[in-house]
C-alpha cells in the first residue's frame, strides 16, 4: 500500500507513512500531517497497537470507527480528506482524524439581530449541523449528503424537514445539484450561481448565516444546503418578501417591525428610482416638482457645467468607490477612508461646483438605503438595480423610468424560484379553493 | 452563447436609442421658468397683443430678497407670436410648466377676452390649476414689479393667491380650469380677482364681473368679501355692523348658506336665500357681553341683509351671473333646452328675499 | 382565488379613460347618455353572469379549449382568430393613445413613434411571458397603482372646485333615449371579466366563483365617476371640448401637501401602469389564441422556455402599432375606437351567448 500512496503524492513532504510491527503484526498506515491531529492519531492506533491489550485487528474490527476501504480508487481522496489510511493483515481501513481550522463558532457579523440569537452558523458543517439540530429537534428533519466540485469535493449537506418539504422543489434541487459542472467550489455565494443561473438580476436563494432564520425556513418546508467550509447556508425556494424580512421582524415589537418592514420596501424603491428620477426630472419635466421645490434644485444646478446624467454617473462612481474602498481597506484605515471621502464628496463637491446640493443628497439617499435590505446578497443585486434604470431614464425621463419599473415587474413577476412564484401576493389559501395555476393534469 | 448575445444586445440597444432619441433632453439650468404671464392690448395699437413674461433666474442662495426675474415684453398681432418673438431674445428655453398666475391686461379684459383664454386652454404646458386674474392699471405693469424681500422669484404671487400662505376674504383666487369653464357655461359667468400695483405691493382685493366676452363690472372689497362669503364659504371674513355709532366687528367661525328659486303664484320667481353666521367679537365697545346678544344679532342680520341684497342687485343688473343661479335653475328642472330660454326670461325679473341668520358664539377673550 | 377574476374586472373598468369611453359619453351628454348608461348596466352585468358561469362549468379550460369540445376546427380557428383581433385592437387603441398623450404632456420634443417604441418593447416582453406570469403582473401592477387612483379619484370627488350644480344639470337630462354608441362605450366598462376567457385555464378544479355582486357595483361607481367627475369640473359646455378628458380633469386638483404639486404627474405615471399592464395582458391573450390555432399547441400556463412563437407575434402586434401610428392621426383613432366598441359589444355578446347556450346543451347532455 505504501508504495502506491508514495507514488500519489510524491511531491507532498507532509506525508506520514509508516510501517509498524509489534509481536503478532505488520501494520501500514499512512496520512497527511497537515490535515491530522496527530494525537488522534496516536490514541486510536499507535498507543493500542504498542500496548498489545488486545489483538490490534480486533481492536479495528471492532471499533466502527474503522471503515473498511475496498476500492484503492479511492485511497487518495479520503486521505486528502484528513483521514488515516491504514493497512491491517491485507485489509484496507479508514479512520477520521480530521482536524479542520475553523473559526471558533463565531457570533452573527453579517446579518446581526439586537434581540435575536448571536451565534452564527459555523465554518465547519457538523458543528453547524449541531447547532442547526439542537434548534430544530425533530425526528424529521432529514439530511442528504453531496460532494460538488469535481477538484475541491466540497462535501455538501441538504436539509430539510420531510413533513414540510414539497417533493417536486426538492427534486428539483436535487437535479440542479446534479447538473453542476464546476471545478472548485469555495463559497456558498458560488453555489447560489450555479444553481439559479448567472445572469438572474435578483437572488432567488437566500445566503444566510443565522441558525434561527435556517431552523425557521425548515419549519416552513424549505430546503437547506450546507457548505464544508463557509459559515453561510442557502435557504431555497425564497419568495421577495423574505429578502425584505429581518429576523428581529419576529423579535421586536410589534408595530415597529411592520414600519421598519415598510421602511425597507420604501427604501429599495428609492436606492432603485432615485438616481433615475433625478436625471428625469431634471432634464425632462422640471414641471413635476412644486415650483419652490424645482427653483431651488434649479439654483443648486446653474453652476454644473455637464448634463444631469454625467453628474450622476460621477456621484455614484464616487460614492460606489467609497462603498467598496471601505469593504476593501484593512479596518483600521477604513474609517479615514469613508470620512475622507464624505468630506470631498458632501463639501468640495458642491462648492466647487462639480455637482448639485441636491445630488449630494440624492446619491447618501440612495447609498444609505441600499443598506435597509436585511439579506446581504439581495442587497448587493439591488445596489446594481439602479443602473439599467438610468438609461432609459437619459432618453425618455419620466416616461422612461416608469417603463423601467414596469420592464422590472414582469421580470419579478415572471421568476420563479426553484418551480416556485416569486413576487406575487401570498395570500391564505384554504383548503376547498386551492391556488391559481394549479390545473389538473388530463 | 446566450451571454454574448446579450451583451451584444447592451451595446447595440443604447446606440440604436442614442441615434433615435436625444431630443428633448434639456437641463433644468438651461430653461428659463416663466413664472407669471401678462397678456394686454397696447395703447396705442389696440389690435394687437402686448405680451409679457416674467422669467426666474434661479439663484444658489436661498434668503428674503435673493430672488431675481428678467422680464421681457413684446408686442405681436398674436398671442403665440410674440412668445416666439420672446424665445429669441432670451438664451434658454422657455418654460411654462410652472408658470401660476396669467394676468389679463384691463384694457384687454373690458374689451374682449376670448382670445386669451383660447390661448391659455389649448396650450399643453400651461396648468389647468393657474391662477388668472387682472392686472390694473395694465399686466405689464404689475409684472415688471419685484417684491423686496422675495425668496424666490414669484412666491409673493404664489403665496397670495393661493391658500398655502395668506387667506384673505378679498382675494378670490380663479384657477384657470375654472374660469374657462364658466366662460363657456350656460348659467354661470366668470369673475377674476383685480390686482393692483401699489408701491412695491400687489393689491388684490377687488373683483371683477365679466360676461362671456367682457368685463362688465368691479365689486369693492366689501362687496367681493360678501361674494365670498355668500359663494365660497370663506370662514378667514368678518361681519360688520354699526351700532348706535360704534362699529362692530365679528370673526367669522362658520358660515353656510343655502339658495332656492321659487316660483311664486303669480308666475314671477323668487330666489330664497338663507345665509347662517357664527362668530366672534373681534371689534366691539367694552361690556358687549352683558348687553342682549340677540338684539345685536338682530342688527347684524339687517346690516348684513342690506348689504347682501345690494350686492345681488348690482349683479343683475350687470346682467351677469356670478353665483351661478343659472346653472342652480338648470340643476334643478328638467333637462332640457325649454328650462335654459325660460331661465333667460326669469333672471331680469327674478326678485331676492335674503334671510341672514348670524349668531354671537363669544366675545374674544375679553368680555 | 377570487381577486384573480376581479383584477381583470377592475382593470378593464378603470382603463375605460384610454379608450375614450367617457369622451363618447359626454359627447351624448344631452341625448341620451344617461339612459344608455343604464341600460348598459343591465346588459355588462348580464354578460358578465352568464360568461362566469359558462367558465366556472370548464375549470382550468380556456375559451379555445371550451370551444374545440363544442365544435370542429375549421369552425373555430376563424372565430379565434377574430377574437385575437379583437383583443389585439382594444389594447392596440389604448397604448396608441397613450404614446399620443405622453407626447403632449411628459415628452412633447420626443415624437410619438419613438415613444410607442418603448412602450411596446416591454409589452412585447412582457406578453411572451407565461399566463400565469402575466397573471402574477397583473396582480403586483394592479396592488402598487390601484390605492393611488383611487385616492385620485376620491379627490377629485370630494374637490371644492368641482360643481354638483353642473353633474345635476346633466343628471336631468335621463330622459333622452338611449342611443347605440353610448352604450357600447358605456358596456366597455363592464367587459373585464372577458379576459377570463384564457386566464380560466388558471382556475383550479375546485373553484368557485363569489362575490359576482361586486362586479356592477364597482363598475358602476367608476362608469359615474369617469362620466360625471369631469362634468363637475369643466362644466356643461366645456367638457366636450377637451380631447384628454381625464389628464385635463386631473390636472384641476391640486395637491397641497407633497413634493408634487400638480396631480396630473401622478395621474399619468399611474395610467402609463395601468396602459402597460392592460396591453401586456391583451395581447398575451390575443398570442394565446393565435396559438390555439395550432393542433400541436398545448396550452402550459406556466412555460418556462419561451417559445419562439411568442415573440414573433408580439412582434408583428408592435410593428401593426407603430405602422398604425404612422399612418393615421387622433381623430382617425378617436373614430377606430368607437367603432371598435360597438363591434365588440356585439362580438361579446355573441360569443358569450353561443357559449352560454353550448354550455346548456352539453351539461343536459353529460347528465342524461
Amino acid at each position: 500500500m505504501l508504495n502506491r500512496i508514495t507514488t500519489l503524492f510524491a511531491e507532498a513532504k507532509d506525508l506520514n507513512t509508516y510501517r509498524m510491527s509489534n509481536k503478532e503484526m505488520v501494520i501500514e498506515i499512512a496520512y497527511i500531517s497537515s490535515l491530522c491531529d496527530e494525537s488522534k492519531v496516536s490514541d486510536f492506533i499507535l498507543v493500542p497497537f504498542q500496548k498489545e491489550l488486545q489483538p490490534f485487528d480486533d481492536i479495528v474490527e471492532r471499533n466502527p470507527q474503522f471503515q473498511i476501504i475496498q476500492d484503492p480508487a479511492m485511497w487518495a481522496s479520503i486521505i486528502l480528506r484528513g483521514f488515516v489510511l491504514l493497512s491491517v493483515k491485507g485489509r484496507i481501513y479508514a479512520l477520521d482524524t480530521a482536524r479542520i481550522i475553523r473559526n471558533e463558532t463565531p457570533a452573527t457579523q453579517v446579518e446581526t439581530a439586537i434581540l435575536g440569537p448571536q451565534l452564527a452558523l459555523s465554518e465547519d458543517m457538523v458543528d453547524s449541523i449541531n447547532i442547526i439540530r439542537s434548534r430544530y429537534p425533530s425526528p424529521e428533519l432529514a439530511m442528504e449528503e453531496k460532494t460538488i466540485g469535481s477538484m475541491s469535493h466540497t462535501r455538501i449537506m441538504i436539509l430539510y424537514d420531510n413533513r414540510h418539504v414539497d417533493p417536486n422543489v426538492l427534486s428539483e434541487v436535487r437535479s440542479k445539484l446534479q447538473s453542476i459542472r464546476i471545478d472548485f467550489l469555495n463559497a456558498a455565494g458560488q453555489l447560489e450561481r450555479k444553481l439559479s443561473g448567472k445572469l438572474g438580476l435578483l437572488p432567488t436563494i437566500i445566503i444566510t448565516e443565522r441558525p434561527d432564520r435556517v431552523a425557521n425556513s425548515l419549519q416552513r418546508g424549505k430546503i437547506v444546503l450546507l457548505l464544508q467550509g463557509t459559515m453561510f447556508a442557502l435557504i431555497m425556494p425564497a419568495t421577495f418578501y423574505e429578502f425584505m424580512h429581518a429576523v428581529d421582524d419576529n423579535y421586536d415589537s410589534f408595530w415597529m417591525t411592520r414600519m421598519l418592514i415598510l421602511l425597507r420596501y420604501f427604501g429599495v424603491i428609492l436606492t432603485i428610482t432615485m438616481p433615475a428620477l433625478y436625471i428625469a426630472v431634471i432634464s425632462y419635466n422640471p414641471e413635476l416638482f412644486r415650483v419652490q421645490l424645482a427653483f431651488s434644485i434649479a439654483g443648486s444646478r446653474s453652476a454644473v457645467p455637464y448634463p444631469s446624467f454625467i453628474e450622476v454617473f460621477i456621484m455614484l462612481f464616487m460614492i460606489e468607490s467609497l462603498i467598496e474602498a471601505s469593504l476593501r481597506l484593512p479596518k483600521y484605515i477604513g474609517s479615514t477612508a469613508t470620512t475622507v471621502g464624505g468630506l470631498i464628496l458632501g463639501q468640495a463637491a458642491q462648492q466647487a461646483g462639480l455637482v448639485s446640493s441636491i445630488m449630494i443628497i440624492v446619491t447618501s439617499v440612495v447609498a444609505i438605503s441600499n443598506f435597509v435590505v436585511p439579506v446581504n446578497n439581495m442587497s448587493i443585486s439591488i445596489r446594481f438595480m439602479k443602473y439599467p434604470l438610468i438609461v432609459p431614464a437619459i432618453f425618455f425621463g419620466l416616461t422612461g423610468v416608469t417603463v423601467g419599473i414596469f420592464a422590472l415587474l414582469c421580470y419579478m413577476t415572471h421568476l420563479r424560484s426553484f418551480g416556485k412564484p416569486y413576487f406575487r401576493i401570498f395570500g391564505p389559501i384554504k383548503a376547498y379553493t386551492s391556488d391559481i395555476g394549479q390545473v389538473s393534469e388530463e | 452563447m446566450r451571454q454574448n448575445k446579450l451583451i451584444q444586445l447592451a451595446i447595440v440597444l443604447p446606440i440604436l436609442l442614442a441615434t433615435l432619441s436625444g431630443c428633448g433632453f434639456k437641463d433644468i439650468d438651461k430653461r428659463f421658468f416663466v413664472v407669471a404671464a401678462g397678456i394686454d392690448r397696447p395703447v396705442n395699437n389696440p389690435n394687437r397683443y402686448l405680451v409679457t413674461l416674467k422669467l426666474a433666474v434661479p439663484s444658489p442662495k436661498i434668503e428674503p430678497g435673493s430672488a431675481k426675474a428678467q422680464v421681457e415684453s413684446v408686442e405681436a398681432s398674436t398671442i403665440a407670436e410674440a412668445v416666439r418673438l420672446i424665445k429669441s431674445r432670451v438664451d434658454k428655453e422657455l418654460d411654462f410648466g410652472h408658470c401660476k398666475l396669467y394676468l389679463l391686461g384691463d384694457r384687454l379684459s373690458s374689451q374682449y377676452y376670448p382670445d386669451a383664454m383660447d390661448w391659455i386652454s389649448r396650450r399643453r404646458d400651461i396648468q389647468n390649476v393657474a391662477y388668472i386674474a387682472i392686472g390694473r392699471p395694465d399686466a405689464k405693469t404689475v409684472i415688471e414689479m419685484n417684491p423686496p424681500t422675495e425668496r424666490f422669484p414669484g412666491n409673493t404671487l404664489f403665496l397670495q393667491l393661493g391658500k398655502d400662505g395668506t387667506e384673505s376674504a378679498y382675494i378670490v383666487p380663479v384657477f384657470s380650469f375654472d374660469f374657462i369653464r364658466k366662460a363657456q357655461e350656460r348659467g354661470i359667468d366668470p369673475v377674476l380677482p383685480i390686482m393692483n400695483k401699489e408701491k412695491e405691493e400687489y393689491v388684490i382685493s377687488k373683483l371683477a364681473l365679466l360676461n362671456k366676452n367682457k368685463t362688465v363690472a368691479t365689486l369693492s372689497p366689501n362687496e367681493t368679501e360678501i361674494y365670498n362669503q355668500i359663494s365660497h364659504h370663506m370662514k378667514k371674513s368678518t361681519v360688520t355692523a354699526t351700532i348706535n355709532g360704534q362699529s362692530l366687528v365679528l370673526a367669522v367661525n362658520k358660515i353656510s348658506s343655502r339658495y332656492r328659486i321659487v316660483k311664486e303664484a303669480n308666475g314671477s320667481h323668487i330666489l330664497k336665500m338663507k345665509i347662517y353666521i357664527s362668530g366672534i367679537f373681534e371689534e366691539a365697545p367694552l361690556g358687549v357681553y352683558s348687553s342682549n346678544w340677540s338684539k345685536l344679532e338682530q342688527k347684524f342680520n339687517e346690516h348684513y341683509e342690506a348689504e347682501a341684497n345690494h350686492l345681488l342687485t348690482k349683479i343683475q343688473q350687470a346682467e351677469v351671473d356670478p353665483f351661478g343661479f343659472g346653472l342652480r335653475y338648470r340643476a334643478t328642472h328638467a333637462g332640457s333646452d325649454q328650462t335654459w330660454k325660460a331661465w333667460l326670461s326669469i333672471y331680469p325679473q327674478l326678485k331676492f328675499e335674503i334671510k341672514a341668520n348670524i349668531k354671537i358664539d363669544g366675545t374674544g377673550i375679553s368680555d | 382565488m377570487n381577486r384573480y377574476f376581479y383584477y381583470n374586472v377592475f382593470l378593464g373598468s378603470m382603463l375605460n379613460l384610454m379608450l375614450y369611453v367617457p369622451h363618447i359619453l359626454i359627447k351624448y351628454r344631452y341625448n341620451g347618455a344617461i339612459s344608455s348608461m343604464l341600460v348598459a348596466v343591465a346588459i355588462g352585468t348580464g354578460l358578465a353572469y352568464l360568461f362566469t358561469t359558462v367558465t366556472q362549468a370548464f375549470p382550468g379550460k380556456g375559451l379555445p379549449e371550451i370551444l374545440y369540445i363544442f365544435f370542429p376546427r375549421a369552425i373555430v380557428i376563424p372565430i379565434l382568430l377574430f377574437l385575437a383581433a379583437m383583443w389585439y385592437v382594444a389594447s392596440a387603441i389604448a397604448i396608441i393613445a397613450y404614446a399620443v398623450l405622453i407626447n403632449r404632456f411628459f415628452n412633447p420634443d420626443t415624437s410619438a413613434i419613438i415613444v410607442l417604441g418603448l412602450l411596446t418593447l416591454v409589452c412585447i416582453y412582457g406578453a411572451t411571458r407565461s399566463t400565469l406570469s402575466v397573471m402574477f403582473m397583473m396582480e403586483m401592477g394592479l396592488i402598487i397603482n390601484t390605492p393611488l387612483i383611487l385616492f385620485i379619484l376620491m379627490k377629485s370627488v370630494r374637490s371644492e372646485n368641482i360643481s354638483w350644480d353642473a353633474i345635476r344639470t346633466i343628471a336631468n337630462y335621463w330622459n333622452q333615449m338611449p342611443q347605440l354608441t353610448p352604450i357600447a362605450a358605456a358596456s366597455y366598462i363592464f367587459t373585464g371579466y372577458i379576459n377570463f376567457s384564457i386566464y380560466n385555464r388558471l382556475t383550479p378544479p375546485n373553484f368557485r366563483l363569489k362575490f359576482r355582486w361586486m362586479i356592477p357595483v364597482f363598475c358602476t361607481v367608476i362608469m359615474l365617476i369617469s362620466f360625471f367627475v369631469p362634468i363637475g369640473f369643466h362644466g356643461t359646455e366645456t367638457v366636450v371640448h377637451y380631447i384628454y378628458l381625464w389628464s385635463v380633469t386631473s390636472d384641476s386638483l391640486i395637491m397641497n401637501y407633497g413634493f408634487i404639486e400638480r396631480v396630473i404627474f401622478v395621474f399619468l405615471i399611474l395610467y402609463l401602469n395601468l396602459t402597460l399592464i392592460y396591453t401586456t395582458s391583451g395581447w398575451h391573450q390575443a398570442i394565446e389564441m393565435i396559438k390555439s390555432c395550432f393542433p400541436s399547441n398545448k396550452p402550459d400556463v406556466d412555460q418556462r422556455e419561451i417559445p419562439w412563437i411568442n415573440w414573433a407575434i408580439a412582434t408583428l402586434f408592435a410593428i401593426v402599432s407603430l405602422l398604425y401610428l404612422h399612418f393615421f392621426d387622433e381623430k382617425e383613432s378617436f373614430k377606430l375606437a368607437s367603432a371598435w366598441l360597438v363591434l365588440r359589444l356585439f362580438a361579446e355578446a355573441g360569443t358569450v351567448f353561443l357559449l352560454f347556450g353550448m354550455t346548456l346543451r352539453y351539461r343536459r347532455k353529460s347528465s342524461l
